[in-house]
């Protein structure tokens, strides 16, 4: 395991000195690399990135969101991704190329207030995101208990390959659906599970950046501290993560499992 | 017969008992209100400032939109039991002015061009003013801004420093504001040491004009340190393990 | 936070659901009764520039107060009595979804019936603040600012209004040479009564005490209901929809009930000011 420095900083804090590259939230002014978020510095081989701690989602293509549908158009639906632009999902994602408005009925499909998930397929700096619900596992959520997270806490709530959130509904049985975006979906056969995976999400998102915090969430849940999660095929929205995002997650999850070792 | 009153008396304290170059009590609370992306609650002396930023979010009207960067809006507002006497709810020109002022002090150190076609609302709420109340609100602001992720080079503080009896002093109260004979709020990225507010009301002869503003930058300096302070406890509480020092 | 240009919240389809399912098992989304309320926190003297304040924390709701005294004309037609007015505004803090600028319809609604609680309930013995009958009178500005909304603006407006009113100072102006002039000393304000203002929201069948913003945005019709000690002082229907007679009857008896538990606690502010 390569070194990597970590830190506290707010913005305007001085990380590194030195010949770092600046990566996501840092700039480097002339030999220093100064953090422009609140969050956790990282200094390593490749560079000297902060995981935020804050802020509102900005979208990213490819990310899998869940939307609250807020309003329609003849030609489209616009969706509420929590986050500083709407988005839209045409028509013709869900009906076909040969949608027509006049024969095929929008809010018979999906109703202002129905939840989705859906993949962003488009977005840049001239346009609102767009959405696509034609993948396996995409559209209307039926029913759930729903939360609102702060999206930089959603690396840390599904934790290295899963195993976080997959921890959570194994000891709970239910099924959380994740949203980069923030919003988190749980259903469960009992309620008592659901409210149980509900407190731990709460727990995770409060206590992101600590460590020793996976051992917590299991003496939460009263799982031995030694069983890692089974794996599964996930499930879980977000299952395709940037690379970058991925890779932090893992040294995060490994550094401060260590320290609480100590 | 005018009664002059001594505004620092013959051992070099003022009116409050405070020194030259001591800064009044400041205490800020990140995260005080619920709905907002970022917030801050700021006792500056007697002021008490509530500083909420919502955004980035969407524009409306979607014309007000610009295409390679974000719209930043503040608005600085007292509420009518602020002040000695009952104020309007209305802005007036003062607060028009005070609202321009602090957003082209909050501007230079947000990084906007990270977020185009977007809004970032500023507010600023005065719920009891008592003398340097724009840069209380200044200080919020960025301590908001900075709760709600929103990029940026530096944090901004701000601090007054005036004259009073003759003498520069850091800091000025309401009544020395009245009574005194300079007031000059300043706005400061102590990082960038770049000053992005300053203004003057009174009359100052040049070496004072320079004494009151390293005075103030001193006490921008100062207030900076509360700041993070602020953020940290806020953020990571009592963790202190990743702290690390690097030079 | 939401980027909707609404100025609504609409509620997701999932949470109408939750909704639903617990009010048929007599709950709330939050975990409330129906005739619960969220915890009521208040403090007083916050602004000593004022001359009395309070801030109160309904739930989330977070509105402040503040009282100022000043002397004036009195109101045509009220020549012998002080003159009162309430005023109330929703700051821009106070959720995504307020644009800064004059108070729209909802805000003045709210600050009238702030008003007419305190008023009609004649809290303040108004007779007691004339100096010179017909031409000048205390002048008692109450200012309400709204600084976190999370539903309810009604009850939480009104029981900043109450408890600032009920802890203010005022000065004790006096004539000389017919000019007004301020003793320096200060007085109690002359209260009779406490008016405790309890709103209700009607979902379906369903009569729910002190709504949150998400009950709110569900709402079918609203009702406030403000009481003394001895009966009902103001009443205000609001919102699109209708109540029938039984379900106000229910509003009444409960704004009877849980406004003696409130009344308790603001008079207990008192006692402790002096």
């Amino acid at each position: 395991m390569h070194e990597v420095k970590r830190r506290y900083v707010v913005p305007g804090d001085k990380i590194a000195e030195g010949n770092f590259r600046p990566l996501m939230n840092v700039i480097k002014s002339g030999n220093t690399l100064i953090a422009t978020r609140i969050g956790i510095a990282e200094t390593g081989r490749d560079g000297v990135k902060v995981i935020p701690l804050s802020g509102v989602y900005i979208p990213r293509v490819n990310d899998l969101v869940i939307g609250k549908i807020i309003d329609h158009s003849s030609l489209s639906w616009e969706v509420d991704i929590n986050s500083c632009f709407s988005a839209h999902l045409p028509a013709q994602d869900v009906f076909g190329r040969d949608f027509s408005p006049a024969r095929d009925d929008m809010t018979k499909h999906f109703a202002i207030g129905d939840m989705i998930t859906a993949r962003i397929i488009a977005f840049d700096r001239t346009r609102d995101p767009m959405l696509t619900v034609q993948d396996r596992d995409l559209g209307k959520i039926p029913r759930g208990e729903l939360l609102r997270i702060s999206a930089t806490r959603v690396p840390r709530l599904i934790g290295k390959r899963g195993s976080m959130i997959q921890t959570i509904e194994q000891a709970t049985e239910t099924r959380v659906l994740i949203g980069q975006n923030g919003i988190v979906v749980v259903t469960g056969r009992s309620p008592e599970g659901v409210n149980l995976a509900v407190r731990a999400i709460v727990m995770v998102e409060e206590e992101a950046h600590t460590a020793n915090l996976t051992q917590r969430i299991k003496g939460l849940l009263n799982v031995p501290d030694t069983q890692p999660p089974q794996e599964r095929g996930p499930l879980v929205a977000g299952a395709t993560k940037p690379a970058e995002i991925e890779s932090t997650i893992d040294e995060v999850e490994e550094e401060l499992e260590v320290e609480g070792e100590k | 017969m005018t009664q002059i009153r001594n505004l620092i008396d013959e051992n070099g304290k003022r009116i409050d008992g405070r020194g030259a170059d001591e800064l009044r009590t400041v205490k800020i609370t990140v995260g005080a209100v619920k709905n907002a992306d970022g917030s801050a609650f700021i006792e500056f002396g007697k002021n008490k400032i509530l500083a909420a930023v919502y955004g980035p979010r969407e524009v409306h009207p979607k014309h007000m939109a610009l295409p390679d960067r974000c719209v930043l809006r503040c608005r600085y507002h007292m509420v009518p039991f602020s002040t000695d006497t009952r104020k309007n709810p209305a802005p007036s020109r003062r607060e028009i002015e005070i609202s321009k002022v602090m957003r082209e002090s909050l501007e230079p150190a947000l990084m906007l061009q990270d977020y185009p076609r977007a809004a970032i609302d500023v507010f600023v709420e005065v719920l009891q003013s008592d003398g340097g109340s724009r840069c209380a609100g200044i200080t919020a602001a960025s301590v908001a801004l900075a709760d709600a992720g929103i990029s940026m080079h530096d944090l901004v503080a701000s601090c007054a420093a005036g004259k009073v009896d003759n003498r520069i002093v850091l800091d000025i109260n309401d009544e020395e504001d009245k009574e005194g004979q300079a007031d000059m709020p300043v706005a400061y990225m102590p990082r960038l040491e770049q000053v992005t507010l300053l203004q003057l009301d009174g009359r100052l002869a040049p070496e004072q004009f320079d004494e009151c503003l390293e005075k103030a930058i001193g006490g921008c300096k100062m207030v900076y340190e509360i700041q993070k302070q602020a953020l940290m406890q806020r953020y990571f509480g009592n963790e202190t393990e990743l702290r690390e020092e690097v030079q | 936070m939401s980027s909707s240009k609404r100025s609504t919240i609409i509620v997701e389809h999932l949470r109408k659901q939750q909704m639903w399912d617990a009010l048929s098992r007599g709950k709330r989304l939050d975990g409330r009764d129906f005739s619960e309320t969220r915890p009521l926190v208040i403090e007083t003297d916050v602004i000593k520039k004022a001359n009395g304040s309070a801030r109160v924390k309904l739930g989330d709701t977070e509105v402040i107060a503040g009282v100022k005294v000043d002397t004036g004309e009195p109101f045509e037609g009220l020549e012998n009595k002080g003159a009162l007015i309430v005023s109330a505004e929703v700051l821009p803090t106070a959720s995504p979804y307020i644009e800064p600028g004059p108070p729209d319809e909802e805000v003045v609604e709210l600050a009238r019936v702030v008003d007419r609680g305190v008023r009609e309930s004649e809290m303040i013995d108004l007779e007691k603040l004339v100096l010179v009958p017909g031409k000048i009178v205390y002048t008692i500005f109450v200012d309400c600012s709204v600084l976190n909304a999370d539903g309810n603006l009604f009850d939480a407006t009104s029981y900043a209004t109450v408890a600032a009113l009920l802890t203010s100072k005022l000065p004790v102006f006096e004539m000389q040479d017919e000019k007004v002039v301020d003793s320096g000393n200060t007085q109690p304000m002359p209260v009779t009564s406490v008016p405790v203002s309890i709103t209700a929201a009607r979902i379906g069948d369903y009569v729910l005490i002190d709504p949150s913003a998400e009950e709110e945005a569900c709402m079918d019709s609203r009702i406030t209901i403000t009481t003394t000690e001895e009966g009902f002082c103001a009443t205000q229907k609001g919102y699109t929809g209708s109540f029938t007679p039984d379900q106000i009857k229910k509003a009444a008896e409960a704004a009877t009930i849980k406004g003696k538990d409130v009344r308790a606690k603001l008079k207990g502010l008192e006692v402790n000011n002096g």
